[in-house]
Formats: structure tokens, sequence, C-alpha cells
């Protein structure tokens, strides 16, 4: 193949609109928690996040560090790049691009922790760590199509990396330990089993997508579809621009966040609003402020509103409801919303 | 692996009574440890970390959920024997933890092969290690913390024993707590060295106070009147062996000692009764009603202790069944009234769809009657060694025949001590045959459970579906946890309907049972034979699964797909399901003034367990499928 195809553009995606948010919010935001992306067969789960790799911003890091360690952040490094610091050596850093790292469904937990280098061991007769497939994952996001048909043990370990941000390795001879922060993202179609509760808490968010229902929508679909399969590169041509713009638009946010105000009322409604639907622990309220404040610095905005509050809960709330195994998981967002518009305007 | 961002254990807003309880332990060490149970993101884990970071005699080791079992008890180092020739231990996760917190999250979802190895070490205080060609003993004296979510299934008894003290988490109610909880969380993460410099006084206060309570301890004396009070408290609390009590008296003194006293007073007791008793209570604790000494608070106020976990554990169906109730009051008693009527009628087409019914209450669903029984089957449930590539690997063995998994750290072990006197070719290392080893690899393989369910019109008649949907619910339940999968099949009219193919998703199991609907005849045979192909299929695709075919009928099978009697046919199906290895269990629900048995006679052909529904209450539903697995 002479010419290669281009990746789908992103904005050229037909509606869908909470799910690209939630995955722009994400990248402004790295520490939202992630996506879980529920919804049947085509529904351009998969192409979206494919696409959302070309949006992703360079970012500095160590160079021939294989975690992609950030130079700036010392609390994070990796066991080699902080020796290096401590010795006052200097990190010769380079911009690199962040990245989707696939975590097939079939992968071994050796394959994702990391394990003894065979190859290694046997030439040299040393004990060295392999890396997996969290290694990879650091600073990058963490794609896992069809997520609840993972294995256990490696949701185990899954759970315990995204918690923490930490890979901790006790096997094989090998005791390791290196920095796994990673944007999660996950993929399910529901009609092919559950998730189980623990693994769908550590997801910030949780988008239910759903083929588009307006016909005059589907028939974009499909024309922009054949039209993106009969010359990939004119398509991507043809969006370049959205494209560049949304980019931008998402390096503002990112520039914007740290300032991002958000006033007391909206915790008070966070902690009321979780109080009142009986979710889970705190997770709830501090991802609704979180998403408002990242919310508002895609909108340019410098203050957390309403507006922003409600967009937030409908990410952050649906899978953090009170539920039990056989309830049905029923949102009665119309509680929240009345919630949230009954704060107090500000004078 | 760094201590500079740790969230600081003073910042964290309430979970005072686990603070209390990890704070005993850091003074006084052999009360045994703490395991912390509780829902999501209520800041478990974040306390445990908080707490390494404050104490600074001691770090907290980490057991991660993937470690095998040479990494926690110690094997041959592998770089010294090949470069020195000498056969020494590596710095094993036990070594490490002597001295120290061993902090172990998600205890629940360990292997077992550590589990084991773990209980060993924790009753003795000791490690012994003896492998590969090397006896080592060292001390290994910690403090175990666990963190556990019941929602994914409950802990050995003898492991949850070994736990000194429970504490239940729960997310606060308190709207000005919630908000300061988001506010600190915020502040931290903006700027976490700022958040923690400003919290670094608070954490030297409780660490002064650790010291304190440290030097006080030894000098306290426990007096015979006290030590009577908590035998008491344990009996009275019905709890098992002798544990609760000592446990009781070593967090008293740890409590004593961090107000600053040398003497024990009742209510140090009362704390201590509440974090060492919940999780060593037996069921059905004698009426404390009628005691009306001093222990009687301490008794209910454990005791509500031990509610909360149980309703914890269960995900409260309680609140479920209580919502069945309402239905079953609003429509259910009505067609209830008319399937009275239709007994007589017998095999009538009229359909109607049961609520499901409530006949069990939490106490029956209890968790431990499971964790009871599962110490007799040793976790054999969830926990198969399998034989295919997948699954955890925990441990080694030598190879029997072709290698398939070779470990080859363990194999690299093997060979390490022979080096000097090898060939090696140019390279560092050389294999023979003799050195290699092959992984054990253990996955949780649940029981794939097929209900075929007899939905004829016999069955609509005075609430038997009812009862039948609730016990089968009460099994879905428990499949959610312990990760079975499950199927359903249901029989009436002229055929036998697959309305649940095997899943995992037991919501899905839960809405198909609550729709299904009874009425018209009994192909009994037809149910059996779909079940058996099923089932024969599921085992074709994964050998690991241990299959049970659950058949709730009266047996008065009266569809014929053969041309035979109906009751012949159902007979030989039974055979063959008995001849392929599908372990069984006949729930018979026939409950007519002059019984037919045949119900009891397909068992017998098929080598079932046999119960009637009657004496199956929910509870004893469970143990009868779990007695098989």
């Amino acid at each position: 193949m002479i010419n290669k195809k281009k990746l789908y553009p992103f904005t050229a995606i037909v509606g869908q609109e909470s799910m690209k948010k939630a995955l722009i919010l994400n990248i402004i935001n790295p520490s939202l928690g992630g996506v879980l992306i529920r919804g049947e067969k085509g529904t351009a789960k998969s192409t979206a996040v494919r696409a959302f790799a070309e949006l992703l911003p360079q970012r500095e890091e160590v160079e021939e560090c294989m975690f992609s360690c950030n130079p700036d952040d010392i609390s994070s490094l990796c066991g080699d790049c902080l020796e290096r610091y401590k010795k006052g050596e200097d990190f010769s850093k380079r911009m690199g691009n962040m990245k989707v790292i696939d975590l097939p469904v079939s992968a071994t937990e050796d394959r994702v922790v990391g394990t003894l280098d065979i190859e290694h061991a046997i030439k040299k007769g040393e004990k060295r760590f392999e890396p997996g497939i969290l290694a990879m994952a650091n600073r990058n996001i963490l794609y896992v199509d069809e997520v609840n048909l993972l294995d256990d043990h490696v949701v185990d370990v899954l759970l315990d990396s995204a918690a923490m941000g930490v890979n901790t390795i006790e096997r094989e001879g090998i005791s390791y330990v290196h920095p796994a922060k990673f944007i999660l993202i996950g993929t399910m179609n529901p009609e092919e089993g559950d998730l189980r509760p623990q693994l769908l808490d550590r997801f910030g968010m949780v988008v239910d997508v759903v083929g588009e229902k307006e016909i005059d929508n589907r028939v974009e679909v499909i024309k922009r579809r054949i039209e993106y399969e009969e010359d990939s590169h004119a398509f991507a041509l043809k969006w370049e621009e959205n494209q560049i713009e949304l980019r931008e638009k998402i390096l503002h946010a990112m520039e914007i966040l740290k300032k991002i105000r958000c006033h007391e009322d909206m915790y008070k409604t966070a902690a009321m609003i979780s109080i009142e639907l009986g979710v889970d622990g705190h997770r709830a309220d501090i991802s609704m402020i979180k998403t408002a404040k990242t919310v508002a610095a895609f909108d340019g905005k410098l203050e957390v509103d309403k507006k922003h509050m409600i967009e937030a809960a409908s990410l952050v709330l649906p899978h953090r409801m009170r539920r039990r195994p056989f309830e049905e998981g029923v949102v009665e967002f119309s509680k929240v919303e009345e919630l949230i518009r009954g704060i107090k305007d500000e004078k | 692996m760094r201590n500079n961002d740790v969230y600081p254990f003073s910042a964290i807003v309430g979970q005072d009574k686990l603070k209390k309880a990890l704070l005993i332990n850091v003074v006084n060490p052999s009360v045994g440890g703490v395991l912390i149970s509780g829902e999501k993101g209520t800041g478990k884990s974040t306390l445990v970390r908080g707490l390494g970071n404050l104490i600074q005699d001691m770090e907290v080791i980490e057991l991660p959920l993937n470690a095998t079992e040479d990494m926690l008890i110690g094997s041959i180092d592998i770089e010294k024997a090949l470069v020195e020739g000498k056969r020494t231990i590596n710095n094993s996760i036990l070594m490490k933890a002597n001295g120290n917190i061993l902090y172990v999250d998600e205890v629940n979802l360990l292997s077992e092969a550590i589990v084991n190895s773990l209980l060993e070490v924790s009753q003795s205080g000791i490690s012994r290690v003896e492998r590969e060609g090397i006896t080592f003993m060292h001390e290994s004296l910690f403090i175990l913390v666990g963190t556990m979510n019941p929602e994914e299934g409950g802990l050995r008894p003898q492991f949850l024993d070994r736990f000194g003290l429970f504490v239940e988490v729960l997310g606060s109610d308190d709207l000005y707590e919630r908000i300061n909880i988001i506010e600190r969380r915020i502040q931290y993460e903006e700027n976490p060295s700022l958040f923690i410099q400003q919290w670094k006084y608070e954490d030297s206060k409780i660490w002064n106070k650790i010291k304190k309570a440290r030097e006080l301890i030894s000098k306290i004396v426990v007096s015979e009147s006290m030590m009577k009070v908590a035998s008491e408290i344990s009996m009275k609390a019905n709890c098992s062996g002798h544990r609760g009590e000592i446990v009781m008296i070593e967090a008293s003194k740890a409590i004593a000692a961090l107000y600053g006293r040398k003497n024990i007073t009742i209510d140090d007791l009362k704390e201590a009764s509440q974090l060492a008793l919940p999780h060593r209570m037996r069921d059905n604790p004698p009426d404390m009603s009628e005691s009306d000494d001093i222990e009687k608070e301490d008794n209910n106020d454990a005791n509500n202790e031990e509610n909360n976990i149980d309703n914890n554990d269960q995900n409260t169906p309680e609140n479920i069944s209580d919502d069945m109730d309402n239905d079953q009051d609003d429509d259910g008693n009505d067609e209830n009234r008319q399937n009275d009527n239709l007994d007589s009628i017998g095999d009538s087409d009229n359909e109607t769809i049961d609520d499901i019914g409530n006949l069990f209450k939490v106490k029956d669903l209890d968790i431990k009657p499971l964790d009871r029984k599962r110490r007799k089957g040793a976790g054999r449930r969830s926990i198969v060694k399998t034989s295919e590539l997948q699954g955890r690997y925990v441990r080694y063995t030598f190879p029997k025949g072709k290698y398939k998994d070779i470990a080859f750290d363990a194999t690299l072990r093997a060979a390490a001590p022979y080096q000097d006197s090898r060939n090696k070719e140019g390279l560092a290392l050389s294999i023979k045959k003799q050195d290699i080893r092959e992984k054990i690899r253990e996955k949780r393989t649940g029981s794939t459970i097929l209900f075929v369910v007899d939905a004829s019109g016999s069955m609509g008649a005075k609430k038997r579906m009812e009862s039948v949907k609730g016990a089968i619910m009460s099994l879905l339940n428990d499949a959610y946890q312990k990760r079975d999968s499950v199927g359903m099949i249901a029989f009436r009219k002229e055929e036998a309907e697959l309305i649940l193919n095997i899943t995992r998703s037991v919501d899905l199991a839960y809405k198909k049972l609550k729709d299904l609907p009874t009425g018209g005849k009994t192909p009994l045979t037809l149910g059996l034979y779909k079940g058996y192909e099923i089932l024969k299929n599921a085992m074709k695709r994964n050998k690991d699964i241990i299959p049970v075919l659950v058949l709730v009928t009266d047996g008065r099978g009266n569809v014929s797909i053969g041309g035979k009697e109906p009751l012949e046919e159902a007979l030989q199906v039974s055979k063959q399901i008995s001849i392929e290895g599908i372990q069984t269990i006949v729930i018979d629900t026939e409950q007519d003034f002059i019984q037919l048995k045949l119900a009891e006679e397909i068992a017998k052909e098929m080598g079932a367990d046999y119960h009637k529904l009657e004496e199956l209450k929910a509870e004893e539903i469970l143990n009868v499928v779990r007695n098989h697995i």
C-alpha cells in the first residue's frame, strides 16, 4: 500500500456529542479518571477512540525512559529517572506524542504487568524487568475494547494500578515498581455481560451511546463514511480546519484549567446530589467538581456555572447510583438538574 | 513507591473508627491487624497509605494481587547463584514485611495459594523457606491490613479470624462533611506539596501520640475482673474461639494508652469490642435482651455492627425483597388467588406471570453459611487449577510429559547453582532438562449453573412459581459474587425455550426470571434434553467449567417427543445426563395431597440430589447447590 489510509477525523463523527465531549475532557484533565463508553455495535465507539489519538497533544518526556516520565513532575518519576534526578544529572528532554495503548482482551497478566526478561537472563545471567502494557500506558491512554470481557485477574491488576497510578510487580523473581498513570478508556456492549462494580467505579465517566435516531443524521453518517472510504486523504483535508480548531481549543482549555474558580455552593450541590442519590463513597462528588471545572475550561470560562455542573453530573453520575445487583439503575436525572438549578445565583 | 505525594492521614475527614483501629495496631501490634470492609471510594487505601507515611519507624509493604508464591516467601537469588555460585535467598515480601505493615488491597481477591502461605506465617510469626535446595527461617511479624469490597465476595473464615480488628467503612451522609471532603481533595490535587505541608503539624501530633502510647502500654496491667468482663462480652456475642476476647484485651490496652491512661476502663473494653468482635460473631446469637449488666450495651452495639456487615455483604437483598413485597401487595394477590382456582384445572393454557417470591430474609441468605460451607470445600468452588495457558501464575511444579507452560523464573533458579560445572556454550546459562519447571496457574472459574424450570400450568398454582423464582434469585445473587455463569431454560406448552443463554450478566438473568410466565402443558423431556445439550456445548467450549443442572419441577411430564410414555422418555434423558458427568440437583415442587413422586424417580435416574421445595428455605437451596460444587 503506497498511500496509507488516513484516520477518520474526530470532528467528522456525526452526533455522539457526549462521547466526544467525555473524551476531550479527559485529555484536558488527565486526572478525571477516564471514560467508559457503553453501547451497541456499530455506534462509532472504536472509531471515536482511534480518531481521538490524532487530537492528543504533545508533552515533554524524558528521553530514553521507557515510562515516558514527565521531567517536571518529580513525585511521579520512575526509579531510574529518580536516581538520575538525585544525582543531579540533567534529563535530555524531548517532545512526545501522547499515545493510545491497546490492551487486548486476550492479554495475559504477565504481558500486562510486565515480567522477567528471559532473553536477558539466559544471555547475561542477570535479572531484568521486561515492561508490560501498563509501563507503556504511563502518561498515555490505555484503551480496552470490550472491557467487560477482560479476564478477572487482569481486571484486578488493572484496578490496582488505576487506583494508585503505580504498578507494583512481585512475580517471577522480579520485584519492581513503576509509575502507571494512565487515562483508562473502555468500550463495552452491555448485552455481553456486566462490568464488575469495582471497575465501573474506577471510570470517571460513563457515556451511553446509541445509534442516531434522526433520519437526516443517519443519512449524514452514511454520506461521510462513503466519502471517507472513497478518498480518505481528501476527506481528512476537508476536515483539517475543524481538527485544528478543536486542537487549539483543547490546548487553550489546558492552559486555563488551573485558573478555573468554583464557588462553594457548587461543592454543596455536589454533596447534596450524592446524598440524595445515595451514591457509594465520595468519588462521585469529587469527580463532579473536577469535571465541571474542566467543562468550564473547555467552554473558555473561568468560573464554573450551573450549565457546567449539569453537564458534569450527567457524565459522572450514571454509573454511581447506589445500585444493588438486581436493581435497574434508573437515574432520575431531573432531580439532579433541579438541585443544580436551585443554586442561588450570585450577586 | 515514593512517599512525597501521599495524602496526609490527618487530613482525611471522618472515618474515626478506622483511624482508631489503625492507631491501635500501630501502638500494639499484637492486636493482629485490621480488615477494612467497605464500599468504593471511601478512602480505605488512602488512610492506610497515609498511616505508613506518618509512622516513622514502620513502612507499608504492599502485597499486590499479582504476587507469585516465590516472591511472597522467597526463593533462590539467581544473580548471586550465577555470579558467586552461592545459594542465597532473595528478599521476599515476608522478609520486607517483618516489623512493618503488610498491606493487601482487595484481600478477598487474593489467590488461594498466597492466602495459604500468608495464613501459615501470620500464625507462627515465622517464615520457613524450604525450596530449591535452600532451608531458611526468618522472623516475619507484621501488622496485616487488608481492604475488601464485600460486593466482590467474602473471605475464608480462617483468614477472616486472622484479622484482629474489623472495621466497616461507609461514605459520609453529612452534607458539611462531604463538602469538606471535596474541598480538601481539590486543594490537594491542585497543589499536593503545599497541602501536605499544611497538614504536617497535625500528622506529627498524631505521631507523638503514638510514641507516648507505645511507652505507656507496657505499664498497663489488666485486672482479672476486666478479663472476666471481656470473656463475658465475647461469650454473649456468641463468638467462636477465644481470639475475640484476647484481641479485645490487647486492643483495650492500646486504647487506654492512646488516652494516656495506665488503667483499662469499661469504656475502653466497649470500644475494643466494637472493633474486635463483629467478624467473629456466629449466626443466631442468643437473645441478649435479658442481659441487664453493663455489657448489655456493648453487646447490642456489637450486634448492630454485625447487622451492618450482613447488610453490606448481601448488597441488602432486604431492600429488594421489601420492594417485592410491595409489588405483590399491589397486584400479586389477585393473580395468586386466580392461580389457586386454576390448580384444580391443572394444565390450563392460561398464562400468568408470578412475581419473584420473597420467601427469604437477609439472615437466611447470609454470607456466613456459605463461608462455612466453603471451609469444607476448601475453596474448590471458585478456584480451579486450570489446564490451559490462562489464569494467574501462582507457583511452579515439576513437569509431567511434554512441556507446555514453562516457568522460566523457576527454571532459571533451578539451573543457577550448577552453572560452574556446566558447559555454557557462550551463553551465561546452561539449562538442562532436569531444571525445567512448569507453571501452576489458578483461574477463578465459577460454576455454570443451568436452571431447567418447569413453567407449566401446574407450577403456577398456589404461589409455587413465586417460591421457585425466589429460590432461583437467591442463587443468582450468590452467583454474582462468585462469578458463576447462569443460564435458564423454561419448558411449558409444547416447547423448551432457552430464555437465558449462559451468561455472567446476572442483571439479565434477573430480568428474564421476573418476566417468566407459567401456563400450559409440561414437556419435561424436552426441557431436560435442551438442558443437556446446552451444558454439553458449554463443556466443549471450556473444559474448566463445573456444569450444574438444576431441575425444578413436579415431574408431571405430559408431552412426549418420541412417541413413548412421557415419563419413560424423561428417564432416558436423565440417564444420559448422568452418564455425561453433569452434576444435577432436582427440586421437587409437588405439593398435592396424593403424591406421585415422579420427580424423585427422575432424580434417582440422574443420580441427582433430591430436595422438596417445602424443605428448602433460601439458605438451604444455596447450600444444596454449593455442596455439589
